[in-house]
């Protein structure tokens, strides 16, 4: 077991990699009652043609799959596994993103047993017509639950304006109609080939002794058989760097227009120490022209351009990233004229003096964020997926000058990289 | 917990000192008797005092200030409890030893005054081109609710089944009452909070207790005053109509159903109302979850939730709209099946261990040692996690079982597309 100490963050990581190639990080904090477990798989919603392990011809699988089966996890023979983890008061959950899947529980009692439930729940597949049958009115209903929602509708809306081929653009718990299609054996498949130990990761923070929970861990672990872990073979077609589709509108029952402007990410090919820069830079400029002490926040602030709802983002993976800007507003254009002009201006209202007061919010940021067993756990995974290390954003925060801030904006900034959605009211006069 | 000391008379400062945070928390919280004009007022006077103050009077010169501070964490918010509005204020800082700077906290503490009492007057009263624009975001934040039918059907059933009740009340008033806001009517509001409301501050973090103690007497000068008696709940009658369907164009059906229960918070009972909810639809193993969802396959989410200060229980469910009626019965069996006494040792052990799970796990965060704090202190008794597990240990099949005999239905609402 090697140990990691963060001394200016007062923190102690654990880390081994176990012999069947599963990484176990475990983070102790002093002072809680509570410890937090996640156990991640490198497999999401984009991950649909891949070469199945053991065959060397890749497949197509139906959309919706990873979330599909994340569900179908939780039931086994014997019932259903929620039922283990209430009984030792654990709140158990779980939760399917574009590139992960994470299975997770919090408790403050019991922990060794609900750390057993998670590791032999996830390990031990059980899927049959029946169940997975059944099933399909339960997803059909949270699909239907999210069509309703206007601001997921919004963002999906943006990003499949950006995208011509990358599964990004299809939502994550994929339709009614794919979700029909899905077999037990679609499962199996998925599972066999993304559920490998070497393809997933363990994080424990909380009030746990680190040598005690790695030996338990292990001997869980060594007690079980894989076969030999062999690499994973994604395919994605090629994706040019122009969005899709420049501009897009819906209609919904809502009472006030909603605008997203997106920008398409070109460098998405990054890992490691230079991603965690570039991606850093690129929110550093974000906050620094759309934030709230910007003069652009507070002209569309004051002329009532925006509301509450004004939000702005970067999410940035392998293959795939993005910017968006928006906001509930009663003259959509006008406001996505205006984001737009600051994203043209960006050269000039990138100042030194303003990155290095979004500098200071961030370090703030990270080390409040520590306080959260649950943005350590996830986040933490989230970096290692990416050779990223989350202890290390802070001192790299420290080292980003104004010129690494507007390289990272130009990589989204290009005329040909944005796109703009509108949600409109339903109700609303044709102009 | 916390250690109470009596600045004024109705002003109460409560300090914790804990090594657990990286960050130290503090809050203050304003509270007055529930009503609808005054939640009004009290919405757009928490949204002004956010905006700005009389030293950083932009906007933006006060939010660069919080960000050269660490991105220290500030804002007002305003929130219900019983019949009682809210106004908060919430600050999170960094703990100056993981900063390359230090006196961060004591410039927190200074700025503490600041937002408190150095408002942004002119001429003795609000800005009125602010309290304008903080009206109308207050009138967009109500309207909002509109867009998230789960949250609008939420609000429509507890409009049907407590009309002019605190528990229908919305902590933000009424697009109505916000328009009728003046800044004249702002500045008398706030100085009555100021000067009238019950206050509560509370710091939680890693702190020399008494130098912010001092610090805090300090720079907090509110003077005694002896908060209004809040009134009475008033008497309810049932609602009109027991069934209410109403039509927006969406997918799904939001079934929402109003139960009421005479147990209430803190009362001799509520423990055993609080295992009866957690059997019944609080958690992944509860009844409703198990029928509805796992057997049935007819909902992603169907949860009940207990109110304990207004006595009521919601369960909600998103539906199939065809499927209303199976989904109704489904729920209603679940009820009846407590009534019958059918509980398991295992749903009431597994609901006695996720109330003690969840108790302790919100004693992990500093926001909820605060609010957890400030609920249980007005029950009179030293709170303490084992008090808690103990009274719930006590609790038996037969009590929920007796729990579910008082239950009785108030209304329920379903919200659904058009072509259902």
């Amino acid at each position: 077991m090697k140990t990691i100490e963060f001394k200016q963050l007062d923190e102690t990581l654990y880390y081994k990699k176990l012999s069947n190639g599963l990484d176990v990080y475990i983070l102790p904090k002093k002072g809680f009652s509570k410890t937090f477990v996640t156990f991640t798989t490198k497999y999401g919603s984009i991950d649909r043609t891949f070469v199945p392990i053991g065959e060397s011809e890749a497949i197509t699988v139906p959309d919706g799959i990873a979330h599909f089966l994340e569900h179908k996890m939780f039931e086994k023979e014997d019932g259903d596994v929620f039922q283990q983890f209430s009984e030792a008061g654990a709140s158990a959950n779980a939760f399917t993103s574009f590139t992960r899947t994470a299975y997770l529980f919090s408790a403050t009692d019991q922990i060794y047993k609900s750390t057993e439930t998670l590791l032999n729940f996830v390990q031990e597949p059980y899927f049959t017509e029946e169940t997975v049958n059944k099933e399909k009115g339960i997803i059909g209903q949270e699909i239907t639950m999210y069509d309703d929602q206007p601001d997921w509708r919004l963002y999906f809306g943006a990003i499949e304006n950006m995208y011509h081929t990358h599964p990004v653009k299809i939502d994550i718990a994929g339709t009614i109609e794919s979700i029909d299609k899905i077999t037990a054996e679609h499962l199996y498949t998925c599972y066999n080939t993304f559920y490998h130990p070497s393809n997933m990761l363990l994080f424990v923070v909380g009030a746990i002794d680190p040598t005690e929970m790695m030996a338990f861990i292990e001997e869980n672990q060594n007690k079980k058989e894989f076969p030999e872990p062999t690499p994973i073979e994604r395919h994605f077609e090629e994706e040019p760097v122009e969005v899709a589709v420049k501009e897009r509108e819906l209609k919904m029952d809502v009472q006030k227009p909603k605008v997203y402007v997106g920008l398409k990410a070109k460098d998405t090919n990054l890992s490691g120490e230079e991603m965690l820069k570039h991606e850093l830079s690129v929110q550093i400029a974000l906050e620094c022209l759309f934030g709230r002490a910007s003069d652009f926040y507070t002209e569309v602030y004051e002329n009532g351009l925006i509301d509450e709802s004004f939000a702005y983002d970067f999410s940035l993976e392998k293959g795939y990233g993005f910017a968006l800007i928006g906001s509930d507003s009663t003259s959509p254009d006008e406001l996505a004229q205006r984001i737009k002009e600051e994203i043209n201006n960006a050269e000039q209202l990138l100042s030194q003096e303003a990155i290095e007061r979004v500098k200071r919010k961030k370090i703030g940021y990270f080390l409040r964020a520590l306080n959260s067993m649950e943005f350590i756990a996830n986040q933490f995974t989230r970096y290692k997926f990416n050779d990223m290390n989350l202890f290390d954003a802070v001192p790299v925060i420290e080292t980003i000058t104004v010129d690494d801030v507007i390289n990272a904006f130009k990589t989204i900034q290009g005329e040909s990289q944005q796109t703009l959605f509108k949600i409109l009211p339903t109700s609303e006069k044709e102009a | 917990m916390f250690l109470t000391t009596k600045i004024a008379e109705g002003v109460n400062l409560h300090i914790r000192q804990t090594t657990q945070f990286k960050t130290v928390n503090f809050s203050i919280k304003w509270r007055a008797p529930l009503t609808e004009e005054k939640a009004a007022e009290r919405a757009v006077l928490s949204n002004v005092l956010h905006h700005s103050n009389g030293k950083y009077k932009k906007s933006a010169q006060f939010r660069s200030y919080l960000d050269d501070l660490f991105g220290t964490v500030l804002y007002f918010d305003a929130s219900k409890r019983g019949n009682e509005h809210t106004v908060l204020l919430n600050i999170e800082t960094v703990n100056d030893q993981y900063l390359a700077k230090n006196n961060v906290l004591n410039d927190v503490l200074d700025l503490l005054k600041t937002v408190v009492f150095e408002p942004n007057f002119e001429n003795g009263q609000f800005v009125s081109s602010i309290v304008e624009r903080e009206k109308e975001m207050i009138i967009q934040r109500i309207q909002s609710i509109f867009d998230d039918k789960t949250r609008y059907a939420q609000t429509r059933l507890t409009q049907i089944i407590r009309p002019n009740h605190p528990a229908s009340i919305s902590a933000n008033g009424t697009i109505d009452t916000v328009k009728q806001v003046t800044p004249q009517s702002l500045t008398e509001c706030y100085n009555s909070m100021i000067n009238e409301d019950q206050v509560d501050i509370y710091v939680v973090g890693d702190i020399d207790v008494e130098e912010v103690q001092k610090k805090l007497i300090q720079v907090l000068q509110f003077k005694d005053r002896t908060p209004k008696k809040l009134e009475k709940q008033n008497q309810v009658s049932k609602p009109e109509q027991e069934y209410t369907k109403e039509q927006q164009d969406m997918k799904q059906g939001k079934l929402h159903i109003g139960l009421s229960t005479p147990v209430l918070f803190g009362d001799e009972d509520f423990p055993k109302m609080q295992i009866f909810n957690g059997v019944f639809g609080g958690y992944a193993h509860s009844k409703l979850f198990m029928n509805v969802r796992e057997r049935e396959s007819l909902a992603y989410y169907a949860s009940s939730s207990y109110s304990s200060h207004y006595g009521l229980i919601y369960v909600v469910s998103g539906i199939e709209p065809a499927k209303e009626k199976k989904a109704t019965d489904v729920i209603f069996e679940q009820l009846d099946a407590i009534k019958n006494g059918e509980i398991s040792d295992l749903e009431l052990n597994q609901t006695k261990a996720m109330l003690t799970n969840q108790l302790k796990e919100a004693l992990d965060l500093a926001r909820g040692q605060i609010d957890i704090y400030d609920q249980y202190k007005d029950l009179g008794e030293t709170f303490s996690i084992d008090l808690w597990k103990e009274r719930w240990a006590n609790v038996t099949k037969e009590d929920v079982q007796e729990m579910a005999s008082q239950i009785e239905l108030e209304a329920i609402y379903f919200l659904s597309g058009k072509e259902a």
